[in-house]
């Protein structure tokens, strides 16, 4: 059933440590691979052919529009897990359908088929059609492919890679956290991949074709002390290659699982109030999802629903405070490299240098605004339309050295980690929880805290801002998936140390004198 | 609505592929849903949409190994290398000797009752009817909201799914089913750039058992008006009366605790606590899978087993957990059902005002943002909106506060249920009363 739209964020895992924005040298050869699996594919496997998708288009237009798009699209899902020391389960499934869109202004009509025959997309097409009342308008005659970067290449296809390469890996985690600490009692780790390929025809005259890996390794830890039990995870992954899924990689995972659910003995949920705030660098990012991301929405903004509709170039922040959201980050799982309407991806600034720019739009939102589509128009599947999304979601780096930020700080919180967060557009009111972080006093790190929902508000946290570390980090796992509308799309972030001099932390007890 | 002779057949071509293929058992579901949507926005239509999916999901017990596989690609031909892949895939596992298909002792005793998990009324709902709906909703939250209006967006949504479940050990299962969603939101111009965003909405089998769509819509209005200058104000300690559909919120985090995977993976602050009283005697929670048209009835659960109404809590004694087949085996107990049907706290006898009355100065909390639950500890921190009542009456509207506590206490601060269970879930809870919560702020 779909949900009532509200501005979550769903599961996230934690960030590495490691620095960010390191660029891998890659050798030349595997953008044509990679290319040259990807076009054709639906052509040769379902006889989906230009003059097929012409038709389909010319129904979805039968009753005019301002134009229309089909979205095909061929997943394949596995996932093996571990539990009780056994690779003992596995899922998996094959999902193929398309999409066919019809727009007229700010109105969408809609009907998907899992079934690619003629009959049944120009069905779908029609039900598409009936969003608009005028006369026939037809499809552009001819096709071009956009030139499209690749920030995900494949030198092999996941599809190809077995069961049995997967099963080592797994275990090795299994193995690794147990020999850590005799602490730990329970272990599960699991292994997910998928595949997407896509094909976005658009009734102008684009043609734009995907092939969008996303994985991912994670593990969960329970440690039991003197009869009381914690548990935490991590993950790594995004929209990598096989062959990122390294020996290094599984002990590193064992490493951060164990250490985070131990840590978790020694901390307390922190005072109820408001305090200065440190966020750490990387997954806290999902900072800013909420705070402004969201706000940021173009579809939100032409609505008058959210809280920045009428700030584009007021200032918001300090001069510092650079916010970015970008598709092109290599490997990221919020990277596209296409959005899927078929506008190509790239960075948009959203804050530069405090003062607010742009805002995420789709074609219909960039339409209303008389702006270029700024490739943020996604969707969770040919199941669903699209709609303006983010893409990963960061701060630049400042000046500021994240020990002085830390020392600056007489009496607050630091956040290393969180799990979720959710925000209220409108109000600009938004919430995340923190699972990992520590108390400042006297500008020291102290007891480690866990379990606390903190809470702001966008524009105000945004002035707040005061100090801006050079240590931006990018979250570095496959599990970030943002909700908007009933609709799931893998997104990142990342942040730099920075300070914020005033949050609302939910802490247990009324805070002391 | 007759269940045609295609999916049974289709699911008994598995069966036997899937025998063929080596397989010792197999579990094959068929699933077969339509969907129709219609939104309005600015008095016409913003996004019209409808589609059929369809997708068969086998489960393979293979060797002492397990794996399951689903897929949207039913050419006969498809299917059958489908079947025997998975068996294939599934070899390459580790074995796990507690996996099989339930014993058949469970799957008898279904019940015969008509649920009406179908809404009679479901097939003659046209798409004409759909739009008035969408424009009823609208019109009433407009008016309602007058000139504070800087936006109303109003859905209406249904879905019609049919389900064929086989095992090769007996177990034989169809179901039809409808859900029928209507709703309705606003957004309002406050103080400042602030524009609250408030909704309402109703969930149930048929169109016909939810409230009118100008009531919906009207509600919508005073909601998001209830939103209106939401401030925070001192922490402080009081009672709160958590509104009758947002309990979930809270409950989850003890709910999930229940679950057989959390307790067999030592995830759960519940694990020994069988038996042991863990809240108010107001706390009780029923699990009852046969309420008519109830959203989450069914005759048969998860594994096929005849479901029955079950006592989980009782006056704050925890009775049951949620176990499943396969974590039965696991944990060597007997199983009980794997997840919840319809789960109900029965209602008090007062109303909420009485309630408010009674207690002089309080929180309504009408919404709740962000937060989470340790399943470890039992401890969560949530964010909170609502509305500050003294003397009875409300004074103001508050926003940016935040409660936080442990499950194992918690529960023995609920000291009354009001008169007024949302059915529009399949969580039936009315509004609940807690006493000496502290809600921080400033």
């Amino acid at each position: 059933m779909k949900t009532i739209g509200r501005r979550d964020f769903l599961k996230a895992a934690i960030a590495a440590g490691g620095a960010a924005g390191v660029s891998r040298i890659i050798p030349g050869a595997w953008l044509e691979s990679a290319r040259a699996a990807s076009p054709g594919f639906f052509e040769s496997e379902f006889g989906i052919t230009e003059a097929l998708c012409r038709k389909v288009l010319d129904k979805a237009l039968s009753k005019g529009g301002d134009f229309a798009d089909l979205y095909f699209e061929h997943t394949i899902s596995n996932y093996v897990g571990l539990e009780d020391g056994k690779v003992d389960r596995a899922f998996g499934g094959i999902d193929l359908g398309v999409g066919i869109r019809t727009v007229k202004g700010d109105q969408t009509g809609y009907g998907f088929t899992q079934e690619l025959t003629e009959e049944s997309m120009l069905a779908a097409a029609s039900t598409a059609a009936g969003i608009a009342d005028g006369s026939a308008k037809t499809a552009a005659r001819k096709y071009i492919r956009p030139s499209i970067k690749n920030y995900y290449p494949l030198t092999s296809l996941l599809s190809d890679v077995s069961l049995s390469s997967k099963l080592p890996l797994v275990k090795r985690v299994n193995e690794k956290c147990f020999a850590l600490s005799n602490l730990v009692i329970k272990v599960n780790v699991t292994f997910h991949d998928q595949q997407k390929r896509v094909l976005i025809v658009a009734s102008d005259g684009v043609k734009a074709d995907d092939i969008l890996p996303l994985n991912y390794i994670y593990s969960s830890v329970v440690a039991e002390k003197d009869g009381r039990q914690e548990r935490s995870s991590w993950n790594f992954g995004g929209r990598q290659e096989f062959s990122y899924y390294t020996t290094d990689v599984m002990d590193k995972l064992a490493d951060e699982a164990v250490s985070r659910a131990i840590i978790l003995f020694d901390a307390v949920q922190p005072p109820a109030g408001e305090m200065p705030v440190v966020l750490g660098p990387g997954i806290t990012g999902i900072l800013l999802h909420e705070a402004i991301g969201h706000g940021m929405e173009a579809d939100f903004n032409r609505k008058g629903v959210s809280t920045y509709a009428t700030m584009i170039g007021k200032k918001v922040a300090e001069p510092f405070v650079n916010i970015i959201d970008n598709g092109t980050n290599e490997r990221q799982l919020g990277s596209i490299n296409v959005d899927d309407e078929g506008t190509v991806s790239q960075r948009t600034n959203l804050v530069e240098k405090g003062i607010l720019t742009g805002y995420l739009h789709d074609r219909i939102s960039a339409k209303h605004y008389n702006v270029n589509p700024t490739g943020s128009g996604r969707r969770q599947s040919y199941q669903y339309y699209p709609i303006p999304r983010m893409r990963n979601t960061y701060m630049l780096a400042g000046d500021a050295k994240p020990e002085d930020i830390i020392k600056s700080v007489k009496s607050g919180i630091y956040v290393k980690d969180m799990s979720n967060g959710q925000v209220k557009i409108g109000e600009g009111d938004f919430a995340f929880f923190v699972s990992q972080g520590h108390m400042i006093e006297d500008g020291k790190l102290t007891r480690p805290i866990k379990d606390v929902n903190i809470m702001g508000n966008g524009p105000k946290m945004l002035q707040n801002i005061t100090m801006v570390a050079d240590d931006l980090e990018m979250y570095q796992g496959g599990t970030g998936r943002c909700g908007k509308d009933g609709q799931s799309v893998p997104v990142s972030f990342g942040l730099p140390t920075c300070l914020v001099k005033s949050m609302t932390v939910g802490g247990i007890q009324e805070q002391g004198a | 609505m007759i269940m045609s002779k295609e999916m049974i057949d289709t699911c008994e071509m598995v069966l036997k592929t899937a025998k063929e293929a080596g397989a010792a058992d197999c579990r094959v579901a068929f699933n077969k849903s339509r969907y129709v949507e219609v939104k309005y926005r600015e008095r016409k239509p913003e996004n019209v949409s409808e589609a059929a999916t369809r997708s068969i999901n086998i489960e393979i017990f293979v060797d002492g190994r397990y794996s399951g596989q689903g897929t949207s690609d039913l050419r006969k031909e498809a299917l059958k290398s489908f079947v025997s892949d998975t068996v294939k895939s599934a070899r390459l596992l580790e074995q796990d000797p507690y996996r099989s298909l339930p014993d058949p002792k469970y799957y008898k005793g279904r019940t015969k009752t008509d649920l009406q998990i179908l809404d009679p009324g479901y097939n003659s709902i046209t798409q004409e009817e759909r739009h008035a709906m969408a424009k009823e909703l609208e019109d009433a939250c407009l008016t309602a909201g007058g000139d504070k209006v800087i936006s109303v967006s109003t859905q209406v949504y249904d879905v019609f799914n049919e389900e064929t479940i086989l095992t090769s050990n007996g177990f034989s299962g169809e179901i039809q089913s409808s859900v029928c969603f209507t709703f309705a939101e606003m957004t309002a111009q406050d103080e400042g750039d602030r524009r609250p965003n408030g909704y309402n909405y109703a969930v149930g089998r048929g169109y016909t058992k939810l409230p009118s769509c100008s009531d919906i819509g009207k509600e919508a209005a005073s909601r998001t008006m209830d939103l209106m200058g939401g401030k925070k104000i001192t922490t402080e300690t009081l009672p709160i009366i958590v509104e009758n559909r947002n309990v979930g919120s809270v409950l989850s985090g003890f709910i999930s605790a229940m679950s057989g995977t959390a307790l067999q993976q030592k995830r759960s602050f519940l694990l020994d606590k069988k038996g042991e009283k863990l809240g108010s005697d107001i706390f009780t929670l029923i699990d009852e899978p046969h309420i008519i048209g109830g959203l989450g009835s069914r005759p048969y659960d998860g594994d096929g087993f005849a479901t029955k109404k079950l006592s989980m809590i009782e006056k704050g004694v925890l009775n049951e957990y949620f176990i499943d087949w396969y974590r039965s085996r696991k944990l060597g107990i007997e199983p009980t059902t794997g997840g919840a049907s319809n789960l109900v706290l029965p209602p008090g006898k007062r109303s909420v005002a009485e309630i408010m009355k009674d207690l002089g100065r309080g929180i309504l909390i009408n919404g709740f943002i962000g937060g989470n639950s340790n399943s470890n500890t039992g401890d969560f921190s949530i964010g909170i909106t609502g509305k500050l009542f003294d003397k009875g009456k409300f004074t103001q509207n508050v926003a940016e506060m935040n409660i936080a506590g442990n499950h194992i206490e918690f529960w023995n601060k609920l000291s009354e249920a009001a008169n007024d269970p949302w059915t529009y879930s399949s969580l039936r809870t009315p509004s609940l009363v807690f006493t000496d919560v502290v809600v921080s702020g400033i």
